[in-house]
C-alpha cells in the first residue's frame, strides 16, 4: 500500500474511533491490524510488546474509570479496545513502512516540499548518534559530579547545542551534496499512487463507517 | 516573519528526536508509578504527572525555532518517533501530538511571534493544557470520571505542564540566551 | 580556466577583525592545493565561501573553474563544486550508501535511468562497490569519507574542498583517499584544496601549499613547500625516558581478553591489558585506531569485549555514579564537559564537587594565572578560542582529581607556551594527589620525560615500549 495513503487511513481511523463509542467496531479493528501485522511478518517477539503495554495501561485504565467514575461496562468496553485498535494500527503502520519510502512518498504522492521530506529523513538517520549524545551528555556530567535529571535545564541546554551544530553541519552537507529548497529533482525510485490505493482507502473507511452506523444504539 | 528553511527542519526534528530519547529514558519510571498507582485506580495520574515532560518538546522549539508552526511540529515529530520506537499509545499519538503541539502553538500565535518571555510561555502552557485535556476527555474516557477526581487530575497537568513546558523551558533558554545562541526574549 | 578568489574579506557577524581581509588567490584547474594555518584562522571559514555555504561578502569575488559563483544559478553550484567536511558522520542525508548517492543524483536531476551507471563508476572509483547497500552509519569514519567521496565524483564537481578530512580515520583509508585526489586532479583535470593543520604525510602527492594566517593567503613556491613538509615528516620525536612496566607496579586498571569493535571492523584484538596506578601513561597510534574508543570503554560509553575491572571490581557492577569520580575522561572535544556559561561558573562546579582542600580559591587564581586565563573569568566559554577552551576543561578536569584521569588530546590546538604551562601543571597536581593519568597525544614535544610508560597501539594490539635509543 502507498505509504501517504496507510498514513491517512491510520489517523483517520485512529482519529475517528476517538469519538465513536461501538466495542464491536474496535475489536474488528483491532483484530484486522494484528492479523495485518501477521501477514507482514512482524516477529512474535515485537507482538507480543505490542500486546503486553497496551495490555497494562488499558486494564491500569479501566480500573481507574471503574473506581474513579461513574460509567457503563459497555463504556469500559470501548476504552479498553480502543486502546488495543491504538497500537496495532499504530504497530501496523510502523513496522510496514520503511522511514525512507514514506519520505519519499510524502514528497512525490502528497506534494510534500523536499526540504520537510529530506530535512526529516537526514534527522531520522541520525537517530543511533541522538541516543548515543545523551548518554555521552549525561556522563560527562558525572565526571563533574552534577547528576543531569529529567528537570535538569544543563542537560536540555547540552542537548540543544548539540543538536544546533548537528542541524548547521547536515544543512551545509545536504546542500553541498547538490540540494537546493523549492528546485525541481528526479526521482530514483518512483513510489507508486495506484487506483487500488485509493479503492482500499475508501473501503476501509466505508466499512468502518457501515460498522459504526449498525453498531449504534 | 521567518520561514522554514533546511537548517530549521533539520534542527526542530533532531530536538524532537532528543527530547524522545529523553522521554524514553523516563518509561521505566512511568511504569513503575503506573503500576504503583493503580491498584488504587490512579493509574491516570502518572500520566498526569509526567505529561509536562512530553509536551515539553512544543514550548521549546517554539521558543528556539520563533517560526509559526515550530511548536506544532516539534511535538509532532516527537509523537512520529515515539511511535516508531513503539510507543504505548500507538497511533493515537500522531493526533496527541499534533494537538499538544497546536495547544502551545496558540500561545506564540496569541503573542503574534514576538515576544517570547514569560507571559508567552504561561499562556501556553495554560492552552497546552486546556486542549490536552479536552482531547483526554474524549479520547481516554475522563469525562466519565467523578468531578473531583477530574480536578484532581486537571490541576497535576496544569501543575506539570506549568513546571516542564514553563519554568523549566524558561531556565533552559535563559541559558542559551546567556550563551549567545539565541537573542534575548523580547525582541 | 581557474579557480580564483579576489578581493575577499570576510567578519563573522558580532567580532571586529575580519577573519580572512582581502584576500586574494588562483587556483589552476588540475592542481592538487594544501591549504594550511593556525586552527581558527578561517580555513574553514574561507572553504565554506568558496562552496557557496556562507553568503559572500559584496566587493569579493569567488570564480570557480572560470565561472562567478555570484552568477551561478544554485542548482548548477554542486557541480561546480562540492565539499567534503572534518565530521565523517553528519554529512549524509539518507540510511544506505547507494540511497546516498542516489540522493545527490536526483538533486542534480539526472534521470533515473542514466543512474546505475554513474553509481557504478563512482564506486569503482573509490575502490567502495562492497559498500553500495550498507547502512551509512554502519560504517568506520575512513568508510563514510570514501562514500562522501564518491557521492563528489558521482556528482562530477569540478572543484573538490576538503576540510580536514583525515583528522579522525585511519591511515590506510587515508592512503587511497590521497591516491584517488591525485588520480582526480591530475588523470580528471578536477582542482583540490584540501585544508589541515598537520602537515606530516603530504609531500608526495600535493602541488601547492598555501599558508593562510592573519587573514591572508600567502602560496609557497615548489621549494618553500618541499622544504615546509619536510620539517613535518622529520622522525618523530623520541620518548627516551619512559621503561617497560614494573612487575612490582600496582594495576589500577585491568582488561581480561578486552577487545573492541567498531561496527564490523576490529580496532583491539582481545588481550589482556593492565594500566598501572600512579603513572603517565601515554598512548600512541595511528588516527582512527581505536585510542579513542578504549578511553570511551574505561568509562563506560562503549560497548566492549572481555571484562574490565577497576580496583578488582567489574566496572558494569559499579555504580556509576561512584564509578565516575574515580575514573574520569577530559574528552577531546572541550565542550562536551561544559555545564554551565561563564569559565567562573565552571570553575565554581569543579570547586563544589571537587577536591576543595587541595584546589583552594588562591591556588585555582594561581592555576588561572598559569594558564594565562585571568582575564576570562567572566566570558561565556562558547566564544573562547579552542585553545582557551581546552586549558579552561583541563583545569575543571584536574580540579575534580579522580583517581584516574584520562586525557584524550589535551593538548591539541595549544601553542608552545600554553602546552609547557599544562605540562608543568598537570605534572604537579599528578605528583601531589598521586593521580593515574592516561594520556592519548599526538603531540610528542614536551612528553619525554614527562610520561612515565609508554603504549602503542598497533596491528589492533596495545603494547607498552621500551625506552627509543
Amino acid at each position: 500500500m502507498n505509504p501517504t495513503i496507510k498514513l491517512s487511513l491510520v489517523i483517520l481511523i485512529a482519529f475517528e474511533i476517538s469519538f465513536t463509542q461501538v466495542w464491536m467496531v474496535n475489536l474488528a479493528l483491532l483484530i484486522v491490524s494484528l492479523l495485518l501485522m501477521i501477514y507482514a511478518h512482524v516477529s512474535f517477539k515485537r507482538l507480543l510488546w505490542l500486546t503486553a503495554v497496551p495490555l497494562f495501561f488499558a486494564s491500569a485504565l479501566v480500573w481507574s474509570l471503574k473506581l474513579q467514575g461513574s460509567t457503563t461496562p459497555h463504556f469500559l468496553g470501548v476504552i479498553f479496545t480502543r486502546i488495543f485498535v491504538y497500537v496495532y494500527l499504530g504497530g501496523w503502520f510502523s513496522q510496514t513502512t520503511q522511514p525512507l519510502a514514506l519520505a519519499r512518498s510524502l514528497e512525490q504522492n502528497a506534494k510534500l516540499p523536499a526540504k520537510f521530506a529530506y530535512g526529516f529523513l537526514a534527522a531520522f538517520n541520525l537517530m543511533p548518534k541522538i541516543q548515543a549524545e545523551v548518554a555521552t551528555i549525561k556522563a560527562a556530567a558525572l565526571m563533574r559530579g552534577q547528576v543531569l535529571h529529567i528537570w535538569s535545564p544543563q542537560l536540555y541546554f547540552k542537548v540543544i547545542l548539540a543538536a544546533m551544530n548537528w542541524s548547521d553541519q547536515l544543512a551545509a552537507a545536504m546542500t553541498s551534496h547538490g540540494f537546493v529548497e523549492g528546485a525541481p529533482r528526479t526521482y530514483a525510485t518512483t513510489i507508486p499512487l495506484r487506483h487500488r490505493d485509493w479503492w482500499l482507502l475508501g473501503l476501509s473507511l466505508l466499512l468502518v463507517q457501515l460498522g459504526l452506523f449498525c453498531g449504534l444504539p | 516573519m521567518k520561514n522554514w528553511h533546511l537548517r530549521d527542519i533539520i534542527l526542530v526534528t533532531i530536538l524532537a528526536i532528543f527530547m524522545g530519547v529523553i522521554f524514553w529514558a523516563l518509561n521505566p519510571v512511568y511504569t513503575l508509578l503506573a503500576a504503583a498507582l493503580a491498584p488504587l485506580g490512579l493509574q491516570p495520574l502518572a500520566n498526569e504527572i509526567l505529561l509536562g515532560v512530553w509536551v515539553m518538546a512544543g514550548p521549546l522549539a517554539g521558543f528556539i525555532i520563533r517560526i509559526p508552526g515550530a511548536a506544532t511540529l516539534g511535538e509532532f515529530l516527537g509523537a512520529v518517533v515515539e511511535m516508531f520506537l513503539g510507543g504505548i499509545w500507538g497511533a493515537s499519538t500522531l493526533i496527541s501530538g499534533a494537538i499538544q503541539g497546536l495547544g502551545a502553538e496558540i500561545g506564540f500565535a496569541a503573542t503574534g511571534y514576538k515576544r517570547f518571555g514569560w507571559g508567552t510561555l504561561a499562556l501556553s502552557t495554560l492552552t497546552t493544557t486546556i486542549v490536552t485535556f479536552a482531547w483526554d476527555l474524549l479520547r481516554s474516557g475522563y469525562a466519565t470520571y467523578h468531578l473531583n477526581f477530574l480536578l484532581l487530575l486537571f490541576v497535576v497537568r496544569l501543575l506539570s505542564v506549568f513546571f516542564f513546558g514553563g519554568v523549566l523551558t524558561k531556565l533552559i533558554a535563559n541559558l542559551l540566551i546567556r550563551a549567545h545562541v539565541l537573542p534575548t526574549t523580547n525582541r | 580556466m581557474t579557480t580564483a578568489i579576489r578581493n575577499l574579506t570576510f567578519t563573522y557577524p558580532n567580532q571586529e577583525h575580519p577573519v580572512l581581509a582581502d584576500l586574494s588567490a588562483t587556483f589552476p584547474d588540475g592542481s592538487f592545493n594544501l591549504l594550511t594555518g593556525p586552527s581558527g584562522g578561517g580555513k574553514s571559514t574561507l572553504l565554506k565561501l568558496i562552496a557557496g555555504l556562507l553568503p559572500l561578502p559584496t566587493g569579493s569575488q569567488i570564480i570557480l573553474a572560470g565561472q562567478a559563483l555570484q552568477e551561478l544559478p544554485a542548482t548548477q553550484r554542486a557541480s561546480q563544486v562540492a565539499m567534503l567536511f572534518q565530521e565523517p558522520s553528519t554529512q549524509f542525508t539518507m540510511d544506505t550508501v547507494l540511497d546516498e548517492l542516489r540522493f545527490a543524483l536526483e538533486n542534480q536531476q539526472i534521470s533515473a535511468a542514466e543512474m546505475p551507471a554513474k553509481i557504478a563508476a563512482a564506486l569503482d572509483f573509490v575502490g567502495i562497490t562492497s559498500l553500495k547497500n550498507r547502512h551509512l552509519t554502519h560504517l568506520s569514519g575512513g568508510e563514510q569519507q570514501k562514500v562522501a567521496l564518491a557521492v563528489i565524483v558521482a556528482m562530477d564537481s569540478k572543484v573538490i574542498l576538503l576540510d580536514e578530512p583525515f583528522a579522525s580515520i585511519d591511515p590506510a583509508a587515508r592512503l587511497d583517499l590521497l591516491q584517488n585526489l591525485v588520480q582526480l586532479s591530475q588523470a580528471h583535470g578536477k582542482t583540490i584544496i584540501l585544508a589541515d593543520h598537520d602537515l606530516s604525510l603530504y609531500e608526495r602527492w600535493i602541488d601547492h601549499l598555501s599558508v593562510l594566517e592573519a587573514g591572508h593567503l600567502t602560496t609557497l613556491s615548489p621549494e618553500a613547500t618541499q622544504q615546509r613538509l619536510a620539517i613535518f615528516s622529520a622522525p618523530q620525536r623520541q620518548l627516551t625516558h619512559v621503561t617497560l612496566p614494573d612487575r612490582q607496579l600496582p594495576v589500577i586498571l585491568q582488561g581480561q581478553d578486552l577487545g573492541l569493535r567498531q561496527g564490523t571492523r576490529q580496532l583491539i584484538n582481545p588481550q589482556d591489558l593492565s594500566l598501572f596506578a600512579h603513572q603517565i601513561t601515554l598512548i600512541t597510534g595511528p588516527n582512527g585506531s581505536g585510542k579513542s574508543t578504549l578511553l570511551r570503554a574505561l568509562v563506560r560509553l562503549t560497548d566492549y569485549q572481555g571484562t574490565l575491572t577497576y580496583d578488582g571490581i567489574n566496572i558494569q557492577k559499579r555504580r556509576r555514579k561512584a564509578y565516575a569520580r574515580q575514573v574520569a575522561l577530559m574528552f577531546q572535544s572541550a565542550s562536551a564537559q561544559f555545564l554551565n556559561v561563564t569559565v567562573a561558573e565552571e570553575i565554581a562546579l569543579s570547586h563544589k564537587y571537587g577536591r576543595q582542600t587541595y584546589f583552594t580559591p588562591e591556588r585555582v587564581d594561581q592555576l588561572l594565572a598559569q594558564l594565562n586565563l585571568t582575564q576570562q573569568r567572566d566570558q561565556i566559554i562558547y566564544t573562547l578560542s579552542g585553545g582557551q577552551q581546552k586549558k579552561v576543561q583541563l583545569l575543571c578536569m584536574l580540579m575534580m582529581a579522580p583517581q584516574v584521569l584520562l586525557l584524550d588530546e589535551p593538548l591539541k590546538g595549544l601553542d608552545y607556551d600554553s602546552i609547557q604551562a599544562v605540562l608543568s601543571i598537570l605534572k604537579t597536581v599528578q605528583h601531589d594527589l598521586q593521580l593515574t593519568l592516561i594520556m592519548i597525544s599526538h603531540q610528542l614535544s614536551g612528553l619525554d620525560g614527562f610520561v612515565t610508560l609508554h603504549l602503542q597501539l598497533a596491528d589492533c594490539q596495545l603494547r607498552y615500549q621500551e625506552a627509543d635509543q
